[in-house]
């Protein structure tokens, strides 16, 4: 085993694992923005869709949504009589976003009931619509709440996308696969452990940053209550 | 593409599953549980060179996807307990290990670093005015272990618990990689018989969700009556 060849040839793929997270990361933001608007102003019906929403998210494996989306979306492009253009790294880009909009979605809204009740109140007595209250009130504040939260479900989506090459996605795993057996499968742990310091660099990266908005935020911080993040993994 | 028929046969398919299923899920956070109070307990009570071992090793298993903990515990428990064993002079084939035991072994390494997590956080919850309390009353560390705090911190873990356990049940999931069948991996023999992907994938969504709906309403039932209680 070559790790000065290995190396480089995992790092290729990485750009695939970057578009992979940055798209969930973006698409799923602002879903769990829309599904988080419609869940605290509790529309009716649409609000209860959004629960279903979030609980599918939340309570399926990330593999089997994987799976649901590559064989499901087909389905939906057929709907709308759209040419077929799903390829795994398409399913896989759909199926993590839904993932983590779900994901983030119970991060953003403990967040926003976790400020302080009084400030709601003041801003609705003042007459400020919906949005006005979400951008100059309560949004200011929920930001810093949910930050440490935020950290956490980025860090696990880094370690979800791990699991796209189960439905065909060219990433670092999959070339790792194809690494270990042009070496007729005698390295298997070597590299396994080469992928782990792959992956935990990524997640320390991705904590750093976040960690450096809390950080800068703090000093915008009202009130001192920190927000209770369940450690607890999510795959 | 859509087939409706289908749907009733599979789901008898992958129902087959779930017991298997929650038995391993119930192993492994029983496992995790015992090691990650050890861990929190280690945090807690400010153990000196032990504590900077398990911080160590927190940080290890999270930021290491759960995967690829997985494949590192096919490809390396064996030897590893094959060499372990020839230490003590036993000889004994590790190869033979069967795959749920690794998956096992693995899951519960992973689920220990978060379990450490709750279990801390529910320690951390415990006013010490009470320990000083029951201190002066004259207990000892035992009486006060066993009759003030661990009454309340279980409840206080609770809701945490629940959501650990459901993790460790979608973990399960990737058990399928090194051929341990569980819900996820029994729809996918399934369907792999009748080529109906969608339909199998969707009523595994389905027993995921009301597993999920059942662990955490159930969960909530018990915390409301203990609550009542203390």
């Amino acid at each position: 085993m070559d790790l000065s060849i290995m190396i480089p040839e995992l790092l290729l793929a990485l750009p695939l694992t970057l578009a992979i997270t940055f798209t969930a990361m973006i698409a799923g933001f602002v879903l769990a923005l829309i599904t988080t608007t419609f869940r605290v102003r509790r529309t009716p019906v649409v609000s209860q869709f959004a629960d279903l929403y979030v609980s599918y998210a939340r309570s399926v494996p990330v593999v089997l949504q994987l799976f649901v989306a590559f064989y499901g979306l087909p389905l939906v492009v057929d709907l709308f009589d759209v040419e077929d253009f799903v390829s795994p790294n398409v399913a896989a880009m759909v199926g993590l976003s839904l993932y983590h909009g779900g994901y983030l979605s119970e991060v953003l809204r403990p967040a926003y009931l976790a400020v302080e009740r009084g400030q709601h109140d003041a801003a609705d007595s003042l007459g400020y619509t919906f949005r006005q209250k979400i951008l100059r009130v309560v949004g200011p504040q929920a930001v810093h709440i949910a930050l440490p939260g935020y950290g956490n479900a980025i860090i696990y989506l880094i370690h979800n996308v791990a699991l796209v090459m189960y439905i065909g996605a060219a990433d670092v795993m999959a070339t790792a696969h194809l690494v270990m057996e042009r070496d007729y499968n005698q390295y298997q742990f070597e590299t396994y452990l080469v992928l782990a310091a792959i992956y935990s660099l990524l997640c320390l990266v991705a904590w750093l940053v976040v960690r450096f908005f809390e950080m800068r935020n703090s000093k915008f911080a009202l009130t001192a209550t920190p927000a209770k993040v369940t450690m607890m993994a999510s795959v | 593409m859509f087939d409706s028929e289908v749907l009733l046969p599979d789901l008898w398919d992958i129902l087959g599953a779930v017991p298997v299923t929650l038995t391993m899920a119930l192993a492994i956070f029983v496992l995790s549980t015992i090691v990650g109070s050890l861990f929190a307990m280690v945090e807690y009570r400010r153990v000196p060179v032990l504590r900077e071992l398990v911080v160590a090793y927190k940080v290890a298993f999270k930021g290491v996807p759960m995967v690829i903990v997985i494949f590192l515990a096919y490809y390396g428990l064996p030897p590893a307990l094959q060499f372990l064993a020839s230490l003590i002079g036993i000889e004994f084939n590790g190869h033979a290990t069967p795959n749920w035991v690794t998956l096992i072994v693995a899951l519960t390494a992973c689920v220990s670093a978060f379990q450490a997590e709750v279990v801390k956080g529910a320690l951390n919850s415990f006013d010490t005015g009470q320990a000083d309390a029951a201190y002066s009353l004259g207990y000892k560390r035992s009486q006060l272990f066993r009759r003030v705090m661990l009454p309340q911190v279980i409840v206080a873990a609770i809701p945490d618990l629940a959501n650990s356990f459901m993790v460790i049940m979608k973990a399960l999931s990737l058990g399928f990689a090194i051929e341990v069948v569980d819900i996820f991996a029994q729809s996918q023999l399934t369907a792999a018989l009748n080529f109906y992907y969608l339909e199998a994938f969707l009523i595994a969504v389905v027993i995921y969700m009301v597993i999920a709906y059942i662990v955490t309403h159930g969960a909530d039932r018990v915390e409301a009556a203990l609550r009542a209680r203390t």
